[in-house]
């Protein structure tokens, strides 16, 4: 009896402390609630998103390779918006592998860029970007079509240009998730859907874009980004962990209307 | 074999570490840094730091974040990562004795991953993600009154 004793405290020994330890060390919904939350960092790249889903699915990229979009929206804030979608076809292209695709649309990047007038701090990396697309150094070209896109976010920020930021953060956020959701529409890996369960992201985003000024807000494609994000957050938080294949449809669909022909809702074209 | 058995949790009670770590009182945010001051600052530090991950085959996070931390006041900055992907965050301050440390929580709020170095003015804290989701990143600085601070991270 005094051994079972003994070896009770033995445990409880062990035990309490760790619990006391995780209790103090866990973090409250309040705490949890009041964290900063930085466009810049909280929003993961589109390499980040693809590396996990080529980990999961091993997806034919060259498939998902689009030409070039040439529409040139007039607004800075759509100007902004295909800044963003054009950096995430970037990141498709390098996965793809397809050098001559990547050199093309960091062209459109810097045209954009010029738009925004912030080309002339990207015209070197514009310059990397196609010797490494030519020499096939698939890793420097990602470095280097990272850094174009600090390059001109820190620009713009220079230029008190932040909400621009955000619209082209958001821009390439929305491609992420049409790219993720027509790959995995065809139900073949229904594990992999869970890397688009980011409703808390869509619904943080959308926030950015509500504390816009009035007169921006009231920006067709504005108002078209949000209501893209609205149906986007309502799908995900339906299906908080997989997604069928009609509500990937549903996903992609509802993004693919704003990043294929961005133009074609704008009242002033 | 009765003795093992009774000896054995007294034993692992005396080898479990008992330390914890003061989350103190609410969280801070501070004021943004310039993020273009010259020569050398956080930021760059911070690079540095997560430059030397890049042989393990780790890419660099284009974005940053920055703070002023006031001592043992600990700031969460929330991250989304993916799952099968591997992170490292480092956080970097110019003050040579600012003892930083970084920790991460997932989103429920429990601890996870774990510190892999920190030194005076340094700090790196990694995990391999197995739920993609919201996860927190706790910053603290103990060594002095305030510290300009940058954290950037990478992922492989």
């Amino acid at each position: 009896m005094p051994a079972r004793i003994l070896q009770i405290a033995g445990w409880l020994l062990i035990t309490v402390p760790w619990v006391g330890q995780c209790s103090s060390e866990y973090l409250t919904p309040d705490q949890m609630s009041e964290a900063s939350f930085l466009e810049t960092v909280s929003i993961p790249t589109p390499g980040e998103f693809f590396l996990a889903l080529d980990k999961q699915c091993q997806p034919n990229w060259s498939k998902l390779v689009r030409s070039s979009v040439s529409a040139s929206p007039s607004d800075r804030e759509h100007l902004a918006l295909q800044l963003g979608i054009l950096w995430t076809d970037g990141f498709m292209g390098i996965e793809a592998q397809d050098g001559q695709g990547v050199k093309n649309t960091a062209r459109d990047i810097l045209l954009l860029a010029k738009k925004l007038n912030v080309g002339q701090h990207i015209l070197a990396r514009s310059q990397s970007i196609s010797d490494f697309a030519d020499a096939g150094d698939w890793r420097r070209l990602r470095e280097e079509l990272n850094a174009m896109h600090n390059d001109i976010r820190l620009s713009l920020l220079e230029q008190k240009d932040s909400q621009l930021v955000v619209v082209a953060l958001a821009g390439s956020w929305v491609r992420q998730m049409e790219i993720g959701s027509r790959l995995l529409s065809s139900g073949e890996n229904p594990g992999a859907t869970a890397l688009l369960s980011q409703a808390e992201l869509s619904s943080r985003i959308l926030s950015s874009l509500e504390n816009f000024p009035e007169n921006s807000k009231r920006k067709a494609i504005i108002r078209q980004l949000m209501e893209c994000l609205r149906t986007s957050t309502s799908l995900m938080s339906a299906s908080p962990f997989f997604f069928s294949p009609s509500v990937l449809r549903e996903m992609a669909d509802c993004t693919a209307a704003l990043t294929s022909a961005p133009d074609a809702t704008d009242p002033k074209k | 074999m009765k003795i093992k058995s009774i000896l054995m949790p007294l034993l692992l009670a005396c080898v479990v570490p008992l330390s914890s770590q003061e989350t103190g009182g609410g969280f801070s945010k501070g004021p943004p840094l310039a993020w273009n001051f010259p020569g050398q600052s956080p930021r760059s530090l911070a690079m540095e730091l997560a430059a030397g991950n890049v042989g393990e085959g780790y890419q660099v996070h284009d974005g940053f974040w920055s703070c002023t931390l006031s001592k043992s006041v600990p700031v969460l900055v929330e991250v989304f990562l993916f799952a099968g992907n591997d992170y490292r965050f480092s956080v970097a301050s110019l003050e040579p004795f600012s003892q930083l440390s970084l920790s991460i929580f997932d989103a429920t709020g429990c601890p996870v991953g774990m510190e892999y170095s920190g030194d005076s003015f340094c700090s790196t804290a990694g995990l391999s993600v197995i739920k993609t989701g919201r996860y927190f990143v706790r910053l603290v600085m103990t060594g002095s009154d305030t510290a300009d601070t940058c954290m950037v991270y990478c992922y492989k």
